[in-house]
């Protein structure tokens, strides 16, 4: 009993933490940690690519932007359409075209994986650009309607000028997605996915089909990256092709993840958190944020290659020996 | 007595370098069977082009009377087929535990499962620890596998052909740079876990081909050169010439 409300103990402490938020630190930090939810879950969403199954992306953004766009063209163009059919319109939107990509991608690895979907979200990103009488071309989309969050003759949650419920949702959302991913990397399926990683050629010889367990990872990371999307595109309530489909979009959950550590499940959370502070704290004494980041990403690859987390196991371990060590000596 | 495997008039070649001639290799149920021959001589290839991984460029492959000439490693598995390779290939950061699972979950036919949580499956688990218990690598069940001496890590190489639970099991050099105790031990080991099942071993060390093998193939320059138990083996001129020499040969190891 004692046991199993220690274990719940952080999470009930997080969730109150993650309510009082609104009421406790107002609309900036709100937004802030939006803002870091979104690509907490994005980063996430890349690792089970690049951690998990071992596959680079370099144009992740293509299903953000999916996500984003898809939400943001329903919203504009479908009257009245509710908030949760809009957000699975970005989500499916983000699958579709996962679908369509993956019988091409799955079947290769390493460098032409990476560039082939560099080639695919510059692609998508000139579709957007160019397209200008649905996408807004350069301009994007703007200030399409938020619906309420309602469930008929239940309950109605006004979105626009009520920043806390729009804060909910969005929380609830994103947490809701990071539960499942973490809990798909706990399942049967999640061993083949870092099995792929470890050596596929005896996952192949073991009668698993490598090529069909690729196809469902990179359905379903395409899929989360698109609910992160979609939940931008409402949050910020615009969308650009600069801001969901651009190189710096897909290059931004890498260096998240990077900095977090790719060997762990909620190491990309920790790289989102420390890229935002870091980028909080620089915008107040200099504009050239990339500068310092890019000197800080050099130097993680170089001194702690497995990032954040890597780094505090290290610390951990190293913990233990000296714990070791003086209980030896006290022997 | 029947044929489990059986591969008719079997070609092979890398863009224009033929490798094998005509091969009828014949694997009776139950038996445990050599292929022995100079570096060079196909084996390998052999060992490819039956378990999937090169297609035959004429010929076919039967396994159980049933025709199986090209078909995926992954559907071999799952037909009864299992192999170890000559270069240790193992999930290198996953544990030993974990590593054997991925075997016991393809035996049980638990493949895409969104569902459950797999540190939950009581009865995979309880199996593995099993499989852990008999292949003597309780001691390292939560190493991960780079971290286990060579000896180990063959050993679990030879486990995890046999994990799925396969018929008919392939083993590649499975004693290639193992100390003479290692030979030894993964000799009992292959005994203890092969008991009922079809072996096909390739082998350089003759000790262990002939304390093995209830018959030898010899495979040169891509042709089969001779059929028979290690006695007519031993025996047999051709062979002599070919690759054995005319060392004598001890048996009585």
């Amino acid at each position: 009993m004692i046991n199993k409300i220690k274990r719940w103990l952080p999470w009930a402490a997080l969730i109150i933490a993650l309510a009082a938020v609104p009421k406790v630190f107002g609309i900036y930090y709100m937004n802030f940690f939006i803002t870091f939810a979104v690509f907490a879950v994005f980063s996430v969403s890349l690792n089970l690519l690049l951690g998990y199954t071992g596959l680079l992306s370099f144009g992740h953004a293509m299903y953000f932007g999916a996500g984003g766009y898809g939400t943001a063209l329903a919203l504009k163009y479908i009257w009245h359409l509710p908030l949760l059919p809009a957000l699975s319109i970005g989500v499916l939107s983000a699958i579709l075209l996962a679908m369509i990509v993956c019988p091409l991608v799955v079947r290769v690895g390493g460098t032409a994986f990476a560039m082939m979907h560099m080639a695919f979200a510059q692609l998508l990103y000139v579709i957007a650009l160019k397209s200008r009488f649905i996408t807004g071309g350069e301009d994007g989309l703007a200030n399409f309607p938020i619906p309420p969050f309602s469930i008929p003759g239940v309950v109605s949650f006004t979105m626009e000028g009520a920043p806390s419920n729009f804060y909910f949702f969005a929380i609830i959302v994103l947490g809701a997605s990071l539960w499942l991913m973490w809990f798909l990397t706990k399942t049967p399926f999640g061993q083949i996915q870092v099995g792929i990683r470890d050596n596929a050629k005896r996952i192949d010889y073991m009668g698993f089909k490598v090529t069909h367990a690729k196809a469902v990872v990179y359905i379903v990371s395409a899929a989360f990256a698109g609910v992160a999307g979609s939940v931008y595109a409402m949050f910020q309530n615009v969308v650009s092709p600069d801001g969901y489909l651009g190189l710096l979009v897909s290059f931004t959950p890498i260096i998240n993840t990077m900095l977090g550590g790719i060997a762990s499940f909620f190491g990309p959370v920790w790289g989102t958190a420390i890229y935002a502070l870091i980028e909080e704290v620089i915008f107040r004494f200099t504009d050239r944020v990339e500068l310092v980041v890019g000197i800080i990403f050099v130097l993680v690859i170089m001194y702690a290659p497995l990032g954040f987390s890597g780094l505090m196991l290290k610390l951990k371990f190293k913990w233990l020996m000296f714990k070791n060590k003086k209980m030896r000596q006290a022997v | 007595m029947n044929n489990i495997l059986e591969t008719k008039g079997l070609y092979h070649d890398f863009d224009g370098l033929q490798v094998l001639f005509d091969v009828n290799l014949q694997i009776r149920e139950g038996e445990c069977h050599a292929v022995i021959g100079p570096n060079g001589a196909g084996k390998t290839t052999l060992f490819n082009v039956i378990t999937g991984t090169y297609k035959p460029s004429k010929g076919q492959v039967f396994f159980k009377g049933r025709e199986i000439t090209g078909m995926q490693p992954c559907d071999l598995c799952r037909l009864g087929i299992g192999r170890s390779f000559q270069i240790t290939t193992t999930f290198s950061r996953l544990t030993t535990f974990q590593n054997l699972r991925m075997g016991i979950l393809s035996k049980k036919g638990v493949r895409f499962n969104f569902f459950k949580r797999v540190d939950k499956m009581e009865e995979i688990t309880r199996e593995t620890d099993d499989l852990l218990r008999r292949i003597n690598l309780m001691g390292e069940r939560n190493f991960p596998v780079s971290a286990l001496s060579y000896g180990k890590h063959r050993a679990l190489e030879i486990s995890l052909a046999m994990s799925t639970d396969p018929d008919l099991v392939l083993l590649d050099e499975f004693a290639a740079g193992m100390s003479r105790d290692e030979t030894h031990n993964a000799v009992e080991l292959i005994k203890k876990m092969t008991e009922g099942k079809t072996v096909v071993l390739i082998e350089h060390d003759m000790d262990v081909v002939f304390s093995l093998a209830d018959r030898i193939t010899v495979l040169h320059r891509g042709q089969i050169l001779a059929v028979g138990t290690p006695q007519e083996i031993r025996q047999n001129q051709e062979v002599k010439d070919a690759y054995l020499g005319d060392l004598e040969v001890n048996a009585a190891c």
